[in-house]
């Protein structure tokens, strides 16, 4: 049956060969078609780069020892050319659905030439068809896979992004460190607030942290054990933890709650929690005097 | 003579940095603080001596004990127990215990279960460390 396969594989290369004008022609015009023109992902001359990169490689595996073994590395390589050719196209823009719907297309075309040819016998039809469609079963998995890892990684990207615009951590200082907090905290953006925060004291080598709250609107009790965390992790890395701005609701909420403020700075806004943290690091700033 | 898991050098007058190194076995915590006790006492001791020699009056201040935390990724019960004795003992002595380079892990992992104040102060480093005059 191998054997079969192989001789198969071979006379369908040889095929693929004599008709390769028609072939990549066709194959070329469905491309335009769903890619080129007003679709605008992919320019004329990479869809023409395109298939004639797509015929070489098919040619190549058809002629190699197995074209079975789909750890070969012509399997690999015809694999390859589909990712990166999905990535492209959903990089610009294109849906995997279009990217599906010319895969099948060319295997349709693939077995469209295989019947034009009068001199293919039966069994030669049958192990190509099989070929072919294990192959391209394979390729539509590729497209698949190219297409999961892209949307994985536009939403590792924009989870990154909502992160970093939700802990705005700024160094107002040589080693003083701000962080505004505004909206709702939860216990899930209390510990992103605080790894966050954490990895920048060590990384800025921050003496002085200063966390205002005039922006948050309510808290309740596992939060404020998290915001008590937090101070306490700041103060554990050696830097002193300043909270400013606490709403009078959220001050009754914390007493309500029994939250221990004793080993805590508290100043009443930002600018008096900014003069706590230069006092304690002995930085004077003075107006200059016209 | 060297402590089994520890490196201790002195750093300044009467200052002391304390590196702890991969072999450090926290369960034979007693042979472990006597042993940097009398290394402290030691070396305070001689310090004392040659002040005194030199100006004829001794000093007082409590020295510093420097708790390198730079390899310890993170800071479990048993780890904490071990720094909150050794601070509580060289206290003891008259030395005060800073922990400096915590990771931002450790920090983290310490906050969680950490219920009371721990005998040690916490420092970003040695030049980092400011409250002692305080």
């Amino acid at each position: 049956m191998a054997q079969q396969l192989n001789t198969a594989g071979l006379k369908l290369a040889k095929l693929l060969k004599l008709q390769v004008g028609s072939i990549s022609e066709t194959i070329e015009k469905e491309g335009q078609t769903l890619f080129g023109g007003s679709n605008n992902l992919l320019g004329s001359d990479e869809i023409t780069d395109f298939c004639i990169e797509f015929l070489q490689l098919l040619v190549a595996l058809l002629e190699s020892k197995d074209p079975h073994d789909d750890a070969s590395p012509q399997f690999h390589a015809l694999e390859m050319y589909f990712n990166n050719l999905s990535k492209q196209i959903l990089v610009r823009g294109g849906r995997v659905e279009d990217l599906v719907r010319y895969i099948q297309f060319m295997q349709r075309t693939l077995i469209e030439a295989l019947s034009n040819d009068k001199r293919v016998t039966v069994e030669d039809a049958r192990a190509m068809l099989l070929f072919l469609s294990s192959l391209f079963n394979e390729l539509i998995l590729a497209v698949f896979q190219a297409y999961l890892d892209e949307k994985e990684r536009t939403v590792n990207a924009q989870e990154a992004e909502l992160r970093e615009t939700a802990t705005p951590i700024t160094e107002i200082w040589d080693g003083v460190l701000t962080l505004p907090i505004i909206g709702t905290l939860d216990s899930s953006r209390t510990m992103l607030v605080m790894e966050a925060l954490l990895n920048r004291i060590a990384k800025d080598h921050a003496s002085a942290v200063v966390i205002d709250l005039t922006g948050v609107k309510n808290i309740d009790s596992q939060v404020s054990h998290h915001l008590i965390q937090m101070v306490r992790a700041v103060q554990l890395m050696g830097s002193d933890a300043i909270i400013t701005g606490i709403r009078p609701e959220i001050a009754r909420a914390l007493i309500s709650l029994n939250i221990d403020l004793s080993n805590v700075t508290t100043r009443a806004s930002l600018s008096d929690g900014l003069k706590e943290a230069f006092r304690r690091m002995d930085i004077h700033v003075s107006g200059k005097v016209a | 003579m060297a402590i089994p898991g520890l490196h201790l050098t002195q750093i300044g007058s009467s200052d002391f940095l304390l590196e702890p190194l991969r072999n450090l076995n926290i369960r034979d915590q007693d042979r472990l603080l006597e042993n940097i006790t009398s290394r402290l006492q030691q070396a305070r001791a001689y310090d004392s001596a040659r002040a005194s020699a030199r100006s004829g009056s001794e000093s007082f201040r409590a020295s510093r004990l420097y708790y390198d935390l730079a390899e310890q990724a993170l800071i479990d019960p048993v780890y904490y127990a071990w720094l909150d004795t050794l601070a509580r003992t060289v206290r003891a002595i008259n030395v005060e215990m800073i922990c400096i380079h915590m990771r931002p892990t450790a920090a983290y992992a310490l906050a969680q279960f950490m219920r009371e104040l721990p005998a040690f102060e916490t420092a970003l480093d040695i030049s980092g460390w400011k409250r002692s005059g305080q």
